[in-house]
């Protein structure tokens, strides 16, 4: 195996990826009093519990800076240990913690974060917030194209491969779909009066959050595709997932829902 | 439903009061004082004075710049709530203070009770006779070396 390492792997997150690995466990701790402060709150939003959407993104966040941190192994130590190469992924860390105060700060006064603009602060607020989001997904491209560099990472071809193209195609999707989400008014195509339990997409209306949902995740699923050993499967597993992004996409912008049903 | 801020409130005071009475036994069991008293009571009441403070801050009357202003906060019975939170968890936190340094200043233990008492009551006046008690026993050092 090309992963195994002499060390435990929580320690060795610790020495390759100090800033990723601190900002995630600090996200992961929030969890504590925000999910107090939903089992305390009575306040809906558009439904669903004020607090329901910030434990959601802490957790998303603390996936994504946990999977960066991870695949920051594969980068030279010179690489890392560079200032350029610390003030990228400080400013990566910095705005998912900004981003988190948006989401969380927002949830706390029971009021929208994502679209609103409802008054000056707010609109400004949902506009730095973009700032930040696209800073935050640029986390995958700088460490995509830093793994690709790499020619000595020790990973099997395929493996280098996989873990390149996922992380800079969750870039390029992430932004385009997210672009277009937070270019609307909502990220409902229709309206939506059933939902899917956890995730909440809509069973009966276009959910631009699906074709999200999947680009974020290219990070994890196409590396997955590296265990196989194959640089051909590799390529034909990202094309595909791309394929499922747009489509998903496409779905949604057509007002239809991922998956239809009772709620 | 949540639990109502009565409720909340008939819960922290006796897990304060767990945490007193470990003090009150500290010197049979000094380390698992200090992590009930000093840790374990204090994050607990922290993490509900957090979440309330998330929860209804920004619906509360009131604010920091008076003394008017401090007494519409406390109008509101969930930020009255996460006031006395604060109060038992710094207070318990002095505690554990006082327990902590009257042990490593070999204060007898006998000599610090009616000082977590005082603290447990009327947090400042006991802090008051704990910094009484430190002096009476620097003094009493000093005498007895020389």
């Amino acid at each position: 195996m090309m992963l195994t390492s002499a060390r435990p792997a929580p320690n060795q997150l610790w020495q390759t990826a100090p800033a990723l690995t601190a900002t995630a466990a600090l996200v992961t701790l929030a969890l504590i009093p925000l999910s107090t402060a939903m089992a305390l709150d009575t306040r809906l939003l558009q439904g669903d519990p004020v607090w329901l959407k910030p434990v959601k993104f802490h957790i998303a966040i603390a996936i994504y800076l946990i999977t960066l941190a991870f695949f920051a192994r594969f980068i030279p130590i010179a690489t890392r240990e560079s200032r350029r190469f610390r003030a990228f992924i400080a400013v990566v860390c910095t705005s998912a913690l900004l981003e988190l105060l948006w989401v969380g700060g927002a949830a706390s006064a029971g009021t929208a974060s994502h679209f609103n603009v409802a008054n000056p602060v707010m609109a400004i607020a949902y506009g730095l917030a973009g700032l930040f989001a696209v800073l935050l997904t640029s986390g995958s491209l700088g460490i995509g194209v830093a793994v690709w560099r790499n020619r000595d990472s020790g990973l099997a071809p395929a493996q280098h491969l996989a873990i390149s193209i996922g992380l800079v195609l969750t870039f390029l999707l992430t932004v385009i779909v997210a672009g277009t989400l937070s270019s609307g008014s909502g990220h409902f195509i229709g309206t939506s009066t059933r939902n899917l339990p956890v995730f909440g997409w809509s069973r009966d209306a276009g959910d631009l959050r699906v074709a999200h949902f999947f680009a974020t995740h290219a990070l994890q699923a196409v590396p997955l595709a590296g265990l196989t050993g194959s640089r051909t499967i590799v390529i034909a597993a990202a094309a595909a997932y791309t394929a499922l992004v747009l489509a998903t996409f496409a779905q949604a912008l057509a007002g239809l829902p991922f998956l239809p049903g009772p709620g | 439903m949540p639990p109502s801020p009565d409720t909340l409130f008939q819960l922290a005071n006796p897990l304060a009061m767990l945490g007193w009475i470990a003090l009150l036994f500290a010197p049979m069991m000094p380390r698992w004082a200090d992590r009930i008293a000093a840790l374990a009571i204090p994050l607990l009441l922290s993490v509900a004075y957090t979440a309330l403070i998330l929860v209804h801050w920004a619906a509360a009357e009131g604010g920091y710049s008076s003394l008017q202003a401090v007494m519409q906060l406390f109008a509101n019975p969930n930020i009255a709530l996460a006031g006395w939170l604060h109060y038992l968890a710094f207070d318990l936190l002095i505690g554990a203070w006082i327990s902590r340094t009257a042990r490593a200043e070999a204060i007898p233990h006998a000599a610090v009770i009616p000082c977590l008492a005082l603290t447990f009551l009327f947090g400042p006046i006991g802090y008051l006779a704990f910094l009484a008690l430190q002096y009476l026993q620097s003094q009493r050092q000093k005498a007895a070396t020389t």
